[in-house]
Order: C-alpha cells, then structure tokens, then sequence
C-alpha cells in the first residue's frame, strides 16, 4: 500500500534548537580526539577540510556539481518531519558547500557572498553541529539526485572535520569509547555477557529441555559470531536463534568477550574509529583461530 | 577594435578557457581517490552493467524521473532541445556539410524554437516552488538567463532579423583555419554570438561542470562487485596490539564486578 507523504511548507529555523550534547572529555580521550574544541579549531577544521577533499573524490565532486534541482528536496524524511529547509538534501550539503566555495574555490574567493560562500565562523560551526546530526546518513536521496549526489558522504566528511576540532557529540563518541572498554557498544563486560550467555542456556533448557551451548571465548572453534550486542541483552530470542540455529545445523561456534558488536558507530564519526573498530573483528577471529565470521547488525 | 576583439580574440580566449578549465576540472576529480565502495543499489555487478547504467543516466535521466516528474519533463526536454540545437550549428564548422548535420536541419531548428519553453518551466519552478526558491542561488539564475537569452537571440535571428548565412560561415571557418576576419555583421549577431562566449568561459566555474562530473561520481560508475576486496589507495594500518585482546585461556570472571575484568 502506498501511503501518501505530503511535503511540508517551509519552518525556517523549526528544527534550529534540537540540538545533541556535547562529547564529554573522558569519551573523546580514549578515542584519539582533543578532549575539546581546540582554540585554533577554525585552522583545525580547515586543515582537516582541505585533506578529506584531497581524500574523498566524492566529496569534491558532490560539491562542484550539484545544480539545485530540488530533487532531493522532498525526499529527506528529516525535512518531511520537520519542514525545516536546511534539513533539505542540498541545504544540508550547501553548509559545507559554501564553506569549501570560500576557502577552496576561485568562485568564491573572488564574488563572496554573491557567490554564496561563506566565512568559516561560530555561526556556521553551530549549524554543522546542528543539521549535520540531523542527517541519518540512509542516503535516500542519493536514490533521486540525477548525479547520485550522496549527501551521507557529505555529513560524514562534516562529522570527520568537526571530531578533528574537537567537536562531537556525547552519544556517537560515548558508544565509540564504550567499544574500546567493553567490547560492544551497550559496555556489556565480559563477567555480565558470560553470565548471560550460561542464564540464556539455562533458560533454553527449561523450555526445551535440551542441551544448546552458547560457548564464549572458545579457541579453534569454526564459526565467530559477531552479533549486535542487544540479542545478549534485550533482543534475547535473536540469541537464542542464534544458538539453536548452530545447535541444528551441528556447527562449532562461539562469541569473542574482546569484539562482540556487529554495529560500528565510527560510522557516525570517522574514518579512523570506523575502521579501528571494524579491525576488532579480525583481531578476535586471528585470536580465537577461527575458520569463519558470522557478522550481522 | 571592439569587434576585432569580439570576433578574433575573444573566440581563442573563451575556447581557450573552456577547454583548459574542464580538463583541469576533469583531472582534478580524477587523481582524488575513491576510498570506498559507495555505489548506489540496486547496481550492476558487471563493467558493461556500469556502462548500460551510465548511459541511461546521461540520456533520459531516470534517477530524476522515479522523483519528480514535472521536473524530469523540463529537464529532460531542455537537454534534448539543446543537443539538437547544438548539433545543428554545426553546418558552420564543417565545410563540406555532412549528410546528418543536412537532415537534422529541420528537427534541430525547431528545437530551437521551443526551448524556451523548458527553460521557462524551470525558471518558473525556482522562482514559484518555496523549496526551489530556497535552494536556489544567483549561479542558478545566471546560467537559466544566459542561455534564455542565447536562445531568444538565436530565435530572432532566424525569425525576424536574419543574418546572412554565408558571412556566419566565413567567420566561423576562419577562426576554425586560423585565418580570421572581422565581418560586417548585424548587433544582434554580435550580442548572440558574445552570449556564447560568455557562456563558455563560465562553464568551467560553475555547476554547469555536472555535465562531465557525472561521469566522475563514484555512487554512479561503481559496481557492486562486493566479493571482491576494494583497496583503499590512503589506507593506514591501525594500531594492533595483541595486548589489548582477553586472554580467554586464562580469563577468570572478577569478583569485583564489571569494570575490573579488563586491565590492559
């Protein structure tokens, strides 16, 4: 069934004030991030600028060719939800855009503001901090753009520039912090996940009366599961699917206490967490010598 | 000398800048690196896959159709209007006139006379639509005016004050030979013909550069060869330590609780 979705008028600014916290300092230390914003964070975000253009073609070009067609306007489900206009696609990309016009191109350092460029200053950073955590990065109007304009590539780069400032907020860099702790993004330890591992058997064989092992930390197994930490802790039947599924099918497998997280938030930060925490996985597959990874989020 | 320079210099310079700017523009995307595979789906797993995607991208636009169709409409007609009209100017740049450029004589004049008319549907959808009219800034409105006004030009040269074809041809052939002339030819001509120059010399700068850029975007000319390992050109390795891993063998819960498992 098609349920129709009526694009909202304009709410200018009707969105401004929801705002994420901060990162707090204890987080963004054992992430390789300054504890917070720098003093020279303008030059900081500018340097960090200049290499992910150096790094990124898609952000280079996402922000050379797009020609404001709208198409992408009524697609964002942020700007559907909220009307307001700088939760559109190519508002939200024009706040990175008019910065990259005023220091990176030759338009904008001649014609200014008649070109729509724009001094990186205090006003801007709060709308990057703003709407570029208003984006999900699902990429939705990549689907439309007639160049496959990818506007989550875009806040990424965003996100990337502002954590090497020191500027991110409390909940992405609080899970990624978590990651290195515990293992998983709920810092489930490893006693508690262990102990939920031996609560869930217990339970499994009350119902069904038969032995199925949800084995932790088992060297030479054949399969590493890497699941989302929440079928440990809330989302139990995906466990226990889990288990009767290998208990069925007769396969040796088990979970790693040192990398048990299927979701990476490094995603929503950059580049560097992103793939610290990806390499996690292999370090506990090359650990437990196991054969395969069963990964899911 | 205000028509030498229109007619003799400024024709070399905005080639000149044209050419020298797109290419520049070209390899500037070009040596950036792709670092990841970003390709949106549903998308080809072959190379062919990727090519058969391209061109339809770059032919009927079917990204914006399954978007927005009135947009698609006033898109899609303005490109193929302006491709026919491009095309036919050039019965001015080959001497002898192919067989094709001959044919499409008729075809191509009156896509001439009807592209205003997408272009004033998308003039109107920027200056109408709030959204549009948010989005849009003056290098939209300059280059749908530019070419309005090349258009409307064009249109009354053919129509109303016609321009003797033979000294267009002239002109344009000798600046193609290198042998150029300064013709005696109507103030529309010169105002239609510096619109066009003005035109190329813009096109590097701003977001006309979607033309080519398109063939650049990674969501776009990516395959969806996922089996296969994607290398980062800039990859760095990260801090591996073996330290940082739960020795399982030895590992004994805490009775002090969470928090004191783990000591690096």
């Amino acid at each position: 069934m098609k349920v129709p979705v009526s694009t909202p008028a304009l709410k200018i600014g009707s969105s401004r004030h929801q705002l994420c916290h901060l990162a707090k300092e204890k987080d963004m230390v054992k992430i390789d991030l300054p504890k917070e914003r720098l003093p020279d964070w303008k030059e900081a975000m500018l340097k960090k600028m200049a290499e992910v253009l150096d790094k990124y073609r898609s952000v280079r070009l996402f922000l050379d060719i797009c020609v404001k067609c709208g198409a992408c306007a009524d697609k964002c489900q942020f700007f559907l939800g909220t009307g307001d206009p700088k939760n559109m696609p190519v508002a939200r990309a024009d706040l990175l855009r008019k910065v990259y016009k005023r220091y990176f191109t030759l338009g904008g350092k001649i014609w200014g503001r008649a070109n729509e460029s724009e001094e990186l200053n205090e006003e801007v950073l709060q709308e990057w901090f703003t709407y570029f955590y208003q984006c999900s990065e699902c990429r939705r109007c990549s689907v439309f753009c007639p160049y496959g304009i990818d506007t989550a590539e875009i806040t990424m780069a965003a996100r990337e520039i502002m954590a090497a400032a020191g500027v991110a907020t409390k909940y992405v860099t609080e899970v990624v912090a978590k990651v290195y702790d515990a293992g998983n993004n709920l810092g489930i330890w490893a006693p508690a996940w262990k102990d939920n591992c031996a609560f869930l058997e217990e339970d499994l064989k009350e119902i069904e009366g038969v032995e199925i092992k949800f084995p932790v930390d088992v060297v030479g197994a054949d399969v590493l599961l890497v699941p989302p930490s929440a079928d440990n802790f809330v989302n139990t039947n995906t466990m226990i699917g889990y288990a009767k599924m290998f208990h069925a099918a007769g396969i040796s497998w088990t979970t790693s206490t040192y990398c048990n997280e299927g979701g990476n938030f490094g995603l929503f930060l950059n580049y560097a967490n992103l793939k610290k925490i990806n390499n996690r996985i292999l370090e506990a597959a090359h650990q437990l010598r196991v054969k395969k990874i069963y990964w899911g989020e | 000398m205000a028509t030498k320079f229109l007619f003799i210099y400024l024709p070399y310079i905005s080639v000149g800048i044209f050419t020298l700017g797109v290419l520049y523009r070209f390899w500037r995307w070009a040596r950036t690196p792709v670092p990841l595979r970003i390709v949106t789906t549903p998308a080809p797993r072959t190379s062919g896959g990727v090519i058969f995607r391209m061109a339809g991208d770059v032919l009927w636009f079917p990204s914006l159709f399954k978007g927005d169709k009135f947009l698609w409409l006033g898109g899609f007609f303005f490109h193929v209007f302006l491709w026919l009209v491009i095309l036919r100017h050039l019965r001015f740049f080959l001497y002898p006139v192919p067989g094709w450029v001959v044919a499409m004589q008729t075809l191509g004049l009156y896509a001439g006379y009807l592209i205003p008319f997408p272009l004033a549907f998308l003039l109107a959808r920027r200056l109408v639509m709030e959204r549009n009219l948010y989005i849009s800034i003056l290098g939209d409105f300059f280059a749908l005016f530019l070419i309005m006004a090349i258009a409307m030009s064009g249109i009354l040269l053919e129509v109303f004050f016609r321009t003797y074809v033979v000294d267009v041809k002239a002109l344009i052939l000798g600046l193609v030979y290198f042998q150029p002339l300064v013709p005696e030819i109507s103030w529309l001509f010169a105002l239609h013909f510096l619109l066009v120059m003005v035109l190329m010399i813009y096109f590097p700068f701003g977001k006309l550069m979607h033309a080519g850029g398109l063939f650049f975007s990674p969501t776009r000319n990516q395959r969806a060869n996922w089996e296969q390992r994607f290398v980062n050109p800039w990859d760095f390795p990260v801090s591996y330590n073996p330290q940082n891993l739960f020795p399982p063998e030895k590992y004994k819960p805490s009775p002090a609780g969470p928090g004191e498992g783990k000591k690096g």
